[in-house]
């Protein structure tokens, strides 16, 4: 059967987006919050400010006390989680859909009203210093945000979202306050909500509270635009176990639809199953390598593709060269149609399955609503359909020349 | 729900779901007998053999099977937990009929070929010493060290390097025949075509049908008392501890307490060590309770992780939830509450087919009810605190302490066991 795949978009007066779309079957609602306000909008003296304000929102508001909203939320059958990243901020809630009504009260006042208490802040500081060392005992995330540092050192992507400890162990809840008030704004903010919605009245909910009475203000401005820096370096890292490759190329931004999709299809074509190239010939063929990714990460100010070969320390050599040598390849010879058609039905499937669950969905339809792209979900596939062998070869290929990426070697000390 | 039941020729019994959504399917096979039947000496081989299975058979090579899945931009995945080996396929319903023959060649008619067991043999030693990496999994392995022992639940499904070092294709071979002596069940969720029951059918020409039957409820493995208390080093920044005792198969009587007890415990933000230790004392960012279910004497771990210089306080406060679970039961509103978070975890975990697909071939793996989900949900509501107080006497009265973490924090956490009543003898426990 054909799903709906043309959500329903509103927008309140003073400019916050509201999109939905109706999944009947789906056994829980998604009530998902986005806001403009990733840590690309930290100004210096604030690194780390915009994770720890996700936080700090779960710490109570004007009138809900810490703790109630989950204990609330928690009671009704649902759950809440928020992820920040560079360019923006989302708190969901996922709850059976005789709680939402309740739960969209709650998460509005709770997102848009923090308290930012003292003596919860000062608590929470501790949290997010334990989150922080929790992330430098693994010794590959330590990799990959040195590599961010080195790939993107004049832009907001090549500092970590969690901050510098020496600036958490200063913040104070006024600075917060004052990043709340200037990043959660009307034209900053968009909600989405998925699941079986029938006649809960969620949107109406939404134009008679909270966020409807929020002044208008000037939107963000859009970010800096990405210029990676390509470059080379190698570092020891004590506990290391395997050796790691790691490469960072700059690929289109988010607004390009079809260039995200060009390089979702070479990166799967080159990276994804045991008959892509760099997996066939590094893993299967020459067993040079436990594992080899490559990965999209899609960002507004440009996207990155990201690599993490693991080896041996004395096989980083060969399996550079060997990366080398199949790019050339890539620029030589046109890949074959059957090895596209693999790669577009690999990317259109993930796409397809990523939406069964309304938590995706509504992911999906509040980040694109929040960014101006009100496409359809199924928007991806048909973009996917553009790409031919030729095109892929002449615009996106190019772009992962191993001359454009940084590279950071990281053996076991 | 449209639910439908059957049997291939050899006696496997398969349900298939109907759903509406998009179109697609989601496909378990699940086959009782995974790690934990690991021969003696051969730890590592369950894994092994899932992992090649996919590396050509039937009449298709390794690399036409990969093309064939991949190109129909499918997953096909075969691993091992535990107590079962598992092939998960997810694929567009319209590819189904290229696809589904696959389940049962991969179990029937595999090539073991010596060479792709070499490789898939030195990725999985690869993968075993990655994992020393983590903190988390060295406090875990040897946490599972000290709740199983030796016993069949003792090592990681990845197996042991020395052992695991040494197996080849003959190894294989011998365990292959295992594959449905203890059962076997598929599980297809989705929008599966019409004629479903021809495409179940394997390629090439395996000798007869592969012979099983639905699983019965047996017992699994046991837990064996080991060192209660045992520590890593490790030059980390903070100390990684773990608390657990093994308890029961998901369907014992007293699963339903353990898991409201978890519940109460571990799920979301409101629960009780979330509160106690994060909220309240600012002393971990990830601390909850891990507690899968399993075929036999199944773990219930506590799990923290603090800054090394906060050890003592961080084990204290650890090992004092544990004590008040022994101590003072729930009250009626804390139960409430943990009623609620099953029931939404219920309706959390049918979001999507292989959710679907994995929840009910894992029930049906155990020799449960296809709904034994729902009759849990119903039985919740019955129980009151003191029940949950007696499963928590009978189960966790004396659980072991895993800990991995710089020498100076070692040490605090362990003067904070010793002077703590939960590891105290159990003659002196009584006072």
């Amino acid at each position: 059967m054909a799903v709906a795949t043309e959500p329903s978009r509103s927008r309140l007066a003073n400019g916050v987006e509201v999109v939905h779309l109706e999944m009947a079957e789906a056994p829980v609602v998604c009530l998902d919050f986005w806001c403009k306000a990733g840590s690309r909008l930290e100004e210096p003296e604030e690194s780390g400010l915009a994770h720890f304000l996700e936080h700090m929102v779960f710490k109570g508001s004007r009138s809900l006390a810490p703790g109630e909203f989950d204990h609330r939320v928690e009671s009704l059958g649902g759950s809440s989680n928020a992820a920040t990243g560079f360019d923006d901020v989302h708190f969901h809630v996922l709850i059976p859909p005789e709680g939402a009504s309740e739960a969209l009260e709650l998460l509005l006042e709770l997102v848009l009203e923090p308290r930012l208490g003292d003596e919860d802040f000062q608590m929470e500081r501790q949290v997010v210093l334990e989150e922080l060392n929790q992330s430098e005992d693994q010794p590959e995330e330590v990799a990959f945000q040195t590599l961010l540092a080195l790939a993107c050192p004049n832009h907001s992507y090549g500092r970590a979202i969690l901050g510098e400890r020496s600036q958490l162990e200063g913040h104070q809840p006024a600075a917060m306050a004052s990043f709340h008030s200037r990043t959660y704004q009307p034209g900053n903010i968009s909600v989405a909500l998925a699941g079986p919605l029938g006649q809960l009245d969620l949107v109406e909910r939404i134009e008679a509270g909270p966020l409807a009475g929020l002044a208008t203000t000037a939107a963000t401005p859009p970010p800096a635009a990405l210029a990676l820096v390509a470059g080379r370096q190698q570092l020891e890292l004590p506990r290391l176990e395997a050796a790691r490759i790691l490469m960072a190329w700059q690929l289109p931004c988010a607004h390009d639809i079809d260039g995200v999709m060009g390089g979702d299809l070479i990166t799967t074509l080159l990276a994804e199953g045991r008959r892509s190239r760099l997996v066939t010939r590094l893993r299967e063929e020459l067993r040079l390598v436990e594992s080899i990714d490559l990965d999209l990460t899609v960002l507004e100010a440009g996207s990155l593709a990201l690599l993490e070969a693991v080896c041996a320390p004395a096989h980083v050599a060969a399996v550079e060269a060997e990366i080398g040598a199949i790019w050339r390849q890539l620029c030589d010879e046109l890949p074959g149609v059957a090895e596209l058609q693999r790669a577009q039905r690999l990317v259109a499937n993930g796409h397809r399955f990523s939406l069964e669950s309304a938590a995706s969905v509504a992911g999906l339809m509040g980040s694109n609503c929040l960014w101006g792209r009100p496409l359809p979900l199924d928007a991806p596939l048909l973009a996917i359909e553009q790409w031919t062998v030729d095109r892929l070869q002449e615009e996106i290929v190019p772009l992962l020349d191993p001359e454009r990426a940084f590279t950071l070697v990281a053996l076991p000390a | 729900m449209n639910l439908e039941r059957f049997h291939l020729p050899g006696g496997c019994p398969v349900w298939v779901q109907r759903r509406s959504g998009p179109d697609l399917i989601s496909a378990k096979l699940l086959i009782p007998g995974g790690s934990a039947a690991d021969p003696p000496g051969s730890r590592g081989v369950t894994q092994l053999l899932a992992g090649v299975l996919t590396r050509g058979c039937g009449p298709l090579s390794g690399d036409q099977l990969a093309e064939l899945v991949e190109g129909r931009g499918a997953g096909l995945r075969c691993e091992t937990s535990e107590d079962a080996l598992i092939v998960s396929l997810k694929c567009a319903s319209s590819d189904s009929e290229a696809l589904l023959p696959l389940l049962l060649t991969l179990v029937q008619t595999p090539w073991l070929q010596p060479d792709q067991v070499t490789l898939e043999r030195d990725l999985n030693l690869q993968a075993l010493q990655r994992q020393r990496e983590d903190p988390f999994q060295l406090a875990h392995d040897q946490l599972r060290h000290q709740l199983y022992g030796q016993g069949p639940y003792g090592h990681d499904p990845l197996g042991v390097e020395g052992e695991l070092g040494r197996l080849g294709p003959g190894d294989l071979a011998a365990r292959l025949p295992d594959l449905g002596l203890q059962g076997a069940v598929l599980v297809i969720c989705g929008q599966p075509p019409g004629a479903l029951k021809e495409w179940l059918t394997p390629l090439g020409q395996p000798q007869g049908p592969w012979k099983t039957f639905a699983p019965h409820q047996n017992p699994g493995p046991g837990g064996e008392g080991g060192e209660r208390l045992a520590l890593v080093p490790d030059e980390t920044e903070q100390l990684v501890l773990m608390l657990g005792a093994s308890t029961v198969p998901l369907g014992a009587p007293d699963a339903l307490a353990l898991r409201l007890l978890h519940c109460h415990l571990g799920i979301g933000m409101s629960s009780r060590l979330f509160v106690a230790l994060r909220e309240e004392h600012g002393l971990a960012y990830d601390v909850g309770v891990h507690a899968p279910a399993r075929r036999g004497a199944a773990p219930f771990v506590f799990h923290l992780s603090s800054s090394a210089d906060r050890a003592g306080e961080a084990t204290t406060r650890l090992l004092d939830e544990w004590q008040r679970l022994l101590e003072e039961p729930l009250t009626a509103a804390e139960l409430s509450l943990a009623v609620a978070k099953f029931r939404g975890q219920e309706a959390l975990g049918r979001q999507t087919c292989s959710q679907i697909a994995d929840r009910h071939a894992l029930l049906l793996s155990h020799g449960l009810d296809w709904d034994y989900a729902d009759g849990a949900l119903a039985k919740s509501r019955q129980l009151v605190p003191a029940d949950l107080l007696a499963a928590a006497r009978r189960w966790l009265a004396r659980p072991a302490l895993s800990l991995c973490g710089p020498a100076t924090a070692l040490a605090a956490a362990e003067r904070s066991w010793h002077r703590h009543h939960l590891s105290d003898p159990p003659a002196l426990a009584t006072r």
